[in-house]
């Protein structure tokens, strides 16, 4: 892990790659913290009477993962904005990664954008995003 | 079918629609930040002296109605969530209780994967008991135009 | 000369890259191109000036248009003032045969973008209602296409005779530079472009697999 300063942080800078758990307890965990009931997201079987593949991660869970990885590569990190992009769903129990990588330095505010992706095991990627972040 | 977006915006952007309160809870905001792989403690445990939210916590709530009563429904149901931005503006803690306010900010279609898309861009404005905004989350929420 | 004739700024509703970024992203991780397309969706940016950052970075970096229409979306190369007025690039429902028409009568190049995707590529449109004529190129790789997709779009463009072209649908900074096209003769601005693209004088590439992103 680099230094997290501002001054240490360089453009273009990888952050370390998350593999997230998204099996089917810790996606359970998850909505029932965050109250989310539709059963897409914790059995498999009522999603695919969906027509879904199998049951999938929800959205907000993708996008606090890629908070963590940033709190994991800058502990002190304030993210002032976390935007991303739900392209297509993260299946649970499947075996995502999350990257991150340094895309833009503002001198003046001492933040930085960082560039998001939850790639799916096909190498695709579902979930992107960007982020602004005070260091 | 032919979508008038000029006209919706008109008549459905900008104003407060629902309002609702909600109360934060220690577990909650602790099962949330460990699910999502957290691991600084001032995420994870409630004893921690700066226990707080992490910056997405707000994504989760959705107030009494989800539009305003009477929007127009182009397809069955809300739609899909098509993305998430989040606003962070101060700390939420345990036991605060945050007010939301939702309203319509943005209406566009495009087409994309899915067919022709209404994009409705709902905005929840979040601030605490002490009248301070916390959180701004803009849920960008996909209809399809039924064929 | 190496263009990346596909992305997306901040301009676009769903991009998210400041163009000063992508150059520095290109220099930074040394990926031998020489410019890049800026292919705003739904409108044409006559606003924004980039030779400073042109001058400053060493890039080609040229405007075009994404629009959407009937038969999927669209690449418009060589947007002039004639162009936007022979059609409403806002529009989602434009007839493919009217954008290919009118682009060419205006002097640009009307390349289908992504044909291989669902509902928004020509693949599946001309499989339904048959093909429409005045395609000459469409984008064979695509950097947010399965590579499925892209094989359609491959098999299609073998099919119907038509030449392919790259581009890698950036709407972040890190995602510039996953498809390209590749050019013998030098392109210095958009007319050049637009020439190369008529003469049918370039091949498509596709640098996913050594992609830094």
């Amino acid at each position: 892990m680099s230094g997290t300063s501002y001054s240490q942080v360089e453009f273009g800078e990888e952050l370390p790659a998350l593999e997230p758990d998204v099996s089917l307890a810790n996606v359970r965990r998850f909505t029932h913290a965050a109250g989310m009931t539709f059963p897409r997201f914790h059995d498999h079987e009522a999603a695919r009477k969906e027509g879904l593949p199998g049951a999938i991660v929800p959205g907000i869970m993708s996008q606090g993962i890629l908070a963590a990885l940033i709190h994991r590569w800058a502990p002190s990190a304030r993210i002032l904005r976390i935007d991303t992009v739900f392209r297509s769903p993260i299946l649970v129990d499947s075996r995502p990664r999350a990257t991150g990588v340094v895309t833009d330095k503002n001198d003046g505010e001492h933040t930085v954008e960082i560039d998001l992706t939850i790639q799916n095991e096909a190498h695709e990627s579902p979930v992107v995003g960007t982020a602004t972040v005070a260091l | 079918m032919e979508i008038d977006v000029d006209k919706l915006k008109r008549e459905w952007a900008g104003s407060t629609f629902d309002t609702a309160e909600f109360e934060i809870s220690a577990d909650d905001l602790r099962d949330f930040a460990l699910a999502c792989g957290e691991t600084a403690p001032h995420y994870t445990d409630p004893s921690h002296p700066d226990f707080r939210a992490v910056p997405n916590f707000t994504a989760r709530y959705v107030g009494r109605r989800i539009l305003p009563d009477n929007f127009p429904r182009l397809s069955d149901g809300f739609g899909f969530d098509a993305g998430k931005c989040v606003t962070v503006l101060g700390p939420i803690r345990p036991g605060d209780k945050v007010t939301a306010k939702s309203r319509i900010h943005d209406i566009y279609t495009k087409t994309g994967r899915s067919g022709t898309m209404l994009f409705i861009v709902h905005r929840m404005e979040f601030s605490n008991q002490r009248g301070e905004s916390v959180s701004i989350v803009d849920w960008r929420m996909v209809q399809r135009a039924r064929s | 000369m190496i263009l990346d004739l596909h992305n997306h700024s901040i301009v676009s509703d769903d991009g998210r890259a400041k163009v000063e970024n992508y150059c520095q992203w290109i220099r930074k991780r040394e990926i031998p191109l020489d410019g890049f397309v800026l292919s705003e969706h739904r409108q044409f940016d006559a606003v924004s000036d980039y030779r400073k950052l042109e001058d400053e970075y060493g890039l080609a970096i040229l405007k075009a248009s994404e629009v959407e229409t009937d038969y999927g979306h669209v690449l418009v190369f060589g947007v002039n003032e004639a162009m936007q007025d022979a059609f409403d690039f806002r529009r989602i429902d434009l007839p493919l045969a009217l954008v290919l028409r009118e682009v060419d009568r205006c002097g640009g190049v009307a390349v289908p973008c992504h044909p291989g995707r669902p509902r928004v590529g020509m693949c599946a449109h001309f499989e339904a209602r048959g093909p429409v004529d005045g395609v000459t190129v469409i984008e064979t790789r695509n950097g947010g296409s399965r590579a499925s997709e892209d094989e359609r779009a491959l098999h299609l463009a073998e099919e119907r005779g038509y030449r392919g072209v790259g581009g890698s649908d950036a709407h972040i900074v890190s995602h510039i530079g996953r498809c390209v096209t590749r050019f013998p003769a030098p392109i210095r601005g958009m007319g050049d472009l637009v020439e190369a693209l008529r003469a049918g004088e370039f091949e498509a590439v596709s640098w996913k697999s050594t992609s830094t992103s």
